[in-house]
């Protein structure tokens, strides 16, 4: 193909999010942004709607479509998936049911069953079986795999999964089903192909998914890439759960692997916006309207093994995101007790927060709006009110809310309304020690990026009570999940369980994993070759002491054999990561390989450079000197510049306190804080050291 | 901030939120670090935060059992005192703080500063974890024997100093492990535990520091005070009324009862369990009282909601009466393992029995009321040995919302199992089915869930030692709906032959063997509508 990934010129990177579709363009040295509803009964449509109102013509046209997207997570979430049957090896039928049979909250008297992706008469058992060794135990009886297959189809099935016990050790028997599941066109998923990894109710629960999700995604990315093509656009990517992209044919052939493509579209592009003001080390703060991801970031998008929805456990690599119900739509009350929650219920997009106009519960956005740092105060004069004015915020429906809260605050508004903010902040201040402190990291030494539309409002308060030295606001904080579509390498990466101890001269054993390693590595390898481009492999084992059951993935210093000093090597790595997380370590202990694991990663568009430098400046800049207006810091009133974020200039600052305008979010420089532009467009708040 | 002014409204949600994150961080470190399956794979354990006269002001929620327990733990350390910085204090005595003997104890005393000189001070609080060893020693592995008295379950700790001064007392721990089957793995879940102990005792001095010291010991009473109003209104919500009910442990041809009369009186509630049977010699059920008390907590804490805050405040408008020697509050030298994991389901099941006649349209008909607990274990000859203990889920009862969720753990419990591909690996045996038992819950309205069945088959001699209950009696339905089918514990031996192994056992497998455990279903709820 003409256009390998570093070549790109024009990419256009589109998240879709529940409400709104928003739209990065990069032409090499400038970007456009653009942000219109999503069109939830067709996700497609806002894209390609969306990329008509760009007007783009026909020279301009992207030759790389990177798409964040909730298809899947949806799809899992309202139970809208294919008609799904699953095999499973005889006495193991309802491991999807039982689970690690907890239930989630432990004073439930009523425990609900969350509703299943695999209908009961859907389940089908193979009476052939593997030993743990991986040996088949029980031969299949010639023509099981196609006789349950008929049933399956008999019964409705759209596609099949087939998770047998120890099929990570050897995939023979589940592959007696590709024959006749491709003759009769089902969508199948196999556990070894799609999660070689041992403990079956994740294998199992990961493969349903998959095939639950499959047949849909499937359609949806075809007729997408379809409507691209007819636009010009050739090539389509979709960000998946670990913050990398995956080709059209990867994404419907694993589609369970972009369960959590939307968040990992945001993390990543504040990895790629702090990046180019040489920051690496990062806490992200993702605030939108119900709820805020945090991650933290340290030199790259950081990834778990898993991600759990809605009661399933998904094996696959996913951004390390820690989510809490508080965002801008969280709404106040009083409890029983007598303690203030915010969250986790939300006004959402609709009613909204109270000065939206329609909702009646006080919400953080509207505690903001009484403080004077939202709406008719903070933008007054220049059409204050979010999305630059074309959204007015109705301050006195914001004061009416709070009434109901008021008396538990001496009647004083602004006190209950900076109660209710210190409540969020607190909220969002523990996700973020759950992130940092709890994993043996001191905030003080990264950098908080705040995005969303209401991670920068807060991104101050927090920085405070964390200690964090500095806050970078990127350029387009509503709309940078697009630039990290935009900017996401292609990823692959694939694990194998191997279930052995480590003793490093055995030779046959480097030799076994050096194997594996060369099979995963080349499974991955070949899921994103194409000519002219460039794949970086890493290879990691997974390692634990004997009788643990985490493992830590340690990477291997190079591509080298493991050889005797390779294995001593990754051994004493693993010794010195585990003392970091968990505060000890045990040289002498016993230490297995739980798996072994490749990645690879081919670069994506090289990132803006000094372009962003002007983006989010869509206004005319300011005349005249700043305005002022009073807004309420822990029951002080203060007078408070009121700038737009364009009209600071690279090299320009503007000290605390003070409001910072822009048509997708504000932010709020506090006292004590000041705020520059850099020259690549980001915003750096500091701390000058100022009393507040 | 002084004592003088009340808390604010959010200030005391944002000490709720400090304080619990403490317990929850050392969780989540302990489960992460610990050695054996049962800690870091099912989750058997739990935290706590203590103010310094030794009241619970922070619990995270994982094992409700634990629930009224860890109070008495630190209680009864505190008989230690005076304590140094870099103290750590540990126990299982069941009658001097502890619950059963595998629930083993750490409890730190916590300072402003890690360094002080010889002068003695006071501390500022405690923090606590305690996790279920595999095995303490005694007749079986698994310390979960089928026992007469207390020392044939394990090894007894009263409490002592694990840690003085931040030196690890090596003769105490080598104790501990050498009486256990697995010592390498005790010293590995006890290094974890401790490593849990200190980051607790860290985070509780940083809170110190953030609210101050004053500041602190006013929101751990506005935090115990916020508990308390919040219980009152749970309690003036239930209307008042003397309401009685008993249900019987199976031992024996008559059983043992468990006798209660909940009287609810405005904003407070008393569960009194005079007139329950005596403690018993025949066999580990009984239950020393804070097994008893954390029940009637864990009831009470189902009433509130999720915003109520897991301290101990919450219970002080609850009365607990468990009187002398009886089956819910033994003593010295009872064996008293099962009282924890079985007679604690079964208090529950009453304690609901006699609410549901006040709460009609809040409460469920009885779950499966048992742990199921299996233990198997073995000594390979000049090696470790090994001991895997495991519990199975079962039907929860069927209740006014809704049918009774299936093979899921209830009430006491709530630990993961161990994946099935986690054990050839570790241990001289397979699961080779591992599935609901289909129609075993209780018909009703709404119907009771099914049990599980899970089947072990051995490839080498092991120790097999069974605690179950609800295997003659079945769990109750309410208010018409049928009860749930008994569970059932067989044995078919290599050569064919099956036995019944009843609910408790103590046998030896080999080769070939299949162990197989049936759980019960959960009770239906109400008898099917009357049609039209």
């Amino acid at each position: 193909m003409p256009d390998g990934g570093t070549t790109t010129r024009r990419v256009l990177g589109v998240d879709v999010g529940g409400t709104f579709t928003d739209f990065l363009l990069w032409d090499g040295d400038s970007i456009r942004v653009h942000k219109r509803p999503s069109t939830p009964d067709d996700p497609s449509r806002s894209v390609l709607e969306g990329l008509d109102e760009l007007g783009l013509a026909a020279s301009e046209t992207p030759a790389l479509v990177v798409h964040g997207t909730t298809v899947a997570t949806n799809t899992v979430l309202e139970r809208r998936g294919a008609r799904t049957a699953l095999v499973t090896t005889e006495g193991m039928r309802d491991l999807l049911v039982i689970g690690r049979q907890t239930r989630p909250d432990i004073y439930a008297l009523e425990p609900e069953s969350p509703e299943p992706i695999v209908a009961a008469e859907l389940t089908f058992e193979l009476r052939a079986r593997l030993t743990p060794a991986g040996e088949v135990g029980v031969e299949a009886a010639p023509g099981e795999a196609a006789e349950l297959v008929r049933r399956a189809l008999e019964g409705g099935a759209e596609s099949l999964a087939v998770s047998l016990l120890y099929s990570y050790a050897n995939p023979a028997l589940e592959r007696l089903f590709s024959e006749p599941a491709a003759e009769r066109g089902l969508y199948l998923s196999l556990s070894s192909q799609v999660s070689p990894e041992y403990r079956e109710v994740e294998r199992t629960a990961t493969t349903a998914l998959n095939s639950y999700v499959g047949p849909l995604m499937g359609r949806y990315l075809e007729g997408l890439a379809r409507g691209l093509a007819r636009r010009g656009s050739p090539r389509l990517h979709i960000v998946q759960s670990d913050g990398g992209a995956a080709g059209v044919q990867r994404a419907s052939r694993l589609p369970v692997a972009t369960l959590l493509s939307g968040p990992a579209a945001g993390v990543s592009g504040a990895v790629a916006a702090a990046r180019l003001s040489g920051f690496d080390r990062l806490l992200t703060l993702d605030m939108g309207g119900t709820s805020t991801d945090v991650a933290l970031c340290d030199g790259g998008v950081p990834t778990r093994p898993d991600l759990e929805i809605d009661g399933l456990t998904a094996r696959t690599p996913t951004v390390d995101v820690h989510t809490v119900g508080a965002g801008g739509g969280s709404i106040a009350r009083i409890d029983p007790g007598g303690a203030l929650r915010v969250g986790p219920h939300s006004a959402g997009a609709d009613p909204g927060p109270a000065a939206y106009g329609r909702g009646r519960d006080f919400t953080v956005t509207d505690a903001q709006v009484v403080l004077g740092r939202l709406g008719s105060g903070g933008g007054r004069g220049r059409g204050g009110g979010l999305l630059g004015g074309a959204m007015p915020l109705d301050e006195r429906r914001a004061r009416r809310a709070v009434s109901g809260l008021v008396h538990h605050f001496g009647g004083d508004p602004h006190r209950a309304a900076q109660a209710v903010v210190d409540v969020a902040v607190a909220n969002m201040e523990r996700a973020l020690r759950v992130v940092s402190v709890q994993r043996g990291r001191d905030p003080r030494e990264f950098t908080l990026v705040a995005f969303g539309g209401a991670g920068p409002l807060h991104a101050c308060t927090l920085a405070e009570a964390l200690e964090v030295p500095r806050v970078l606001i990127p350029p387009a904080p509503g709309v940078l999940a697009a630039l990290g579509a935009g900017a996401a390498d292609l990823t692959a990466e694939r694990a194998r369980s191997v279930l052995k101890p480590l003793a490093a001269h055995d030779h046959a054993l480097g030799a076994a994993l050096g194997a594996a390693l060369a099979e995963v590595a080349r499974e991955v390898r070949e899921e994103l070759a194409e000519p002219g481009a460039q794949v970086d492999l890493s290879r990691a084992l997974d390692l634990r002491y004997r009788g643990q059951s985490y493992e830590l993935t340690v990477e291997l210093a190079d591509d080298g054999a493991l050889d005797e000093p390779a294995l001593l090597g990754a051994r004493s790595r693993f010794d010195a990561l585990h003392e970091r997380r968990f505060a000890h370590h045990d040289p002498g202990a016993p230490v297995e390989v739980v798996a072994v694991r490749a990645r690879a990663r081919r670069a994506g568009a090289p990132l803006l450079g000094g372009a962003s430098a002007r983006a989010g400046s869509r206004g005319p800049r300011q005349q005249g000197p700043p305005a002022v207006t009073p807004c309420w810091f822990d029951g002080r009133r203060l007078d408070t510049t009121v700038i737009e974020r364009a009209s600071l200039g690279p090299g320009e600052s503007v000290e605390g306190p003070a409001i910072l305008t822009q048509l997708d979010t504000t932010t709020l420089v506090t006292p004590g804080w000041s705020a520059s532009c850099d020259p690549h467009g980001n915003l750096l708040l500091e701390r000058t050291g100022g009393a507040r | 901030m002084t004592g003088e002014r009340p808390l604010s409204a959010s200030e005391l949600a944002i000490a709720e939120a400090a304080l619990s994150a403490i317990a929850e961080e050392m969780g989540e470190a302990l489960g992460r670090t610990a050695y054996s399956p049962n800690i870091k794979e099912r989750r058997d354990y739990s935290c706590a935060v203590f103010d310094a006269s030794g009241r619970m002001v922070a619990q995270a929620a994982h094992i409700p059992v634990h629930l009224g327990a860890m109070p008495t733990a630190v209680r009864a350390v505190l008989a230690l005192a005076p304590f140094r910085p870099g103290d750590v204090l540990a126990l299982n005595d069941p009658f001097l703080g502890g619950t059963h003997l595998p629930d083993l104890t750490t409890v730190a005393p916590v300072f402003t500063s890690e360094h002080t000189g010889a002068k003695t001070e006071t501390p500022i609080g405690f923090v606590a974890t305690r996790a279920h060893h595999a095995d303490i020693g005694g007749m079986a592995p698994g310390s979960m024997p089928v026992a007469r008295e207390l020392l044939q379950e394990g090894l007894v700790v009263p409490p002592l100093r694990l840690v003085a001064a931040g030196e690890p007392s090596e003769a105490a721990l080598a104790l501990i492990a050498h009486n256990s089957r697995a010592p390498g793995e005790r010293r590995g879940d006890l290094r974890a535990q401790l490593a849990a102990t200190a980051l607790g005792a860290r985070r509780m001095q940083q809170a110190a520091r953030r609210f101050s010291e004053p500041g602190l010991r006013a929101r751990t009473e506005a935090l115990l005070a916020y508990g308390e109003r919040t219980m009152r209104r749970v309690i003036a919500g239930i209307p008042d009324g003397r309401y009685e009910a008993q249900d019987h442990l199976e031992v024996g041809d008559d059983g043992l009862a468990i006798r209660l009369a909940l009287t609810v009186d405005g904003e407070r509630a008393s569960f009194d369990f005079t007139g329950s049977d005596p403690e018993t010699a025949e066999s580990s059920l009984n239950a020393v009282a804070a097994v008893t008390r954390s029940a009637c907590y864990y009831v009470m804490r189902c009433l509130t909601g999720p915003d109520a805050p897991a301290n101990e405040g919450c219970y002080r408008p609850v009365e607990v009466v468990v009187g002398e020697r009886s089956v819910v509050s033994a003593g010295r030298p009872r064996a008293v393992s099962a009282g924890n994991v079985e007679t604690s389901q079964r208090i529950v099941d009453v304690a609901l029995a006699a609410l549901a006649r006040a709460l009609p349209d809040q409460i469920p008909a009885a779950s499966q009321g048992t742990m199921n607990n299996v233990t198997i274990g073995g000594s390979a000859p000049g090696g470790e040995g090994f001991a895997y203990y495991e519990t199975i889920a079962g039907g929860a009862g069927g209740g006014p919302r809704r049918a009774g969720r299936s093979g899921v753990h209830t009430h006491m419990t709530n630990t993961m199992n161990t994946p099935v591909e986690a054990l050839p690996l570790a241990y001289p045996f397979e699961v080779e089915r591992y599935e609901l038992r289909r129609g075993s819950g209780g018909s009703g309205r709404h119907a009771g869930g099914d049990g599980l069945v899970r089947e072990y088959r051995f490839r080498a001699e092991a120790t097999v030692t069974l605690v179950s209950e609800r295997r003659r009696w079945a769990p109750p339905g309410l208010g018409g709906g049928r009860p749930g089918r008994p569970g059932r514990n067989t044995l078919r031996r290599a050569d064919g032959v099956e036995v019944d192994l009843g609910a408790r056992a103590e046998t030896q497998v080999g080769p070939g063997d299949l162990l197989r455990i049936e759980t019960p279903g959960g009770g239906g709820w109400e008898g099917p509508e009357p049609s039209p």
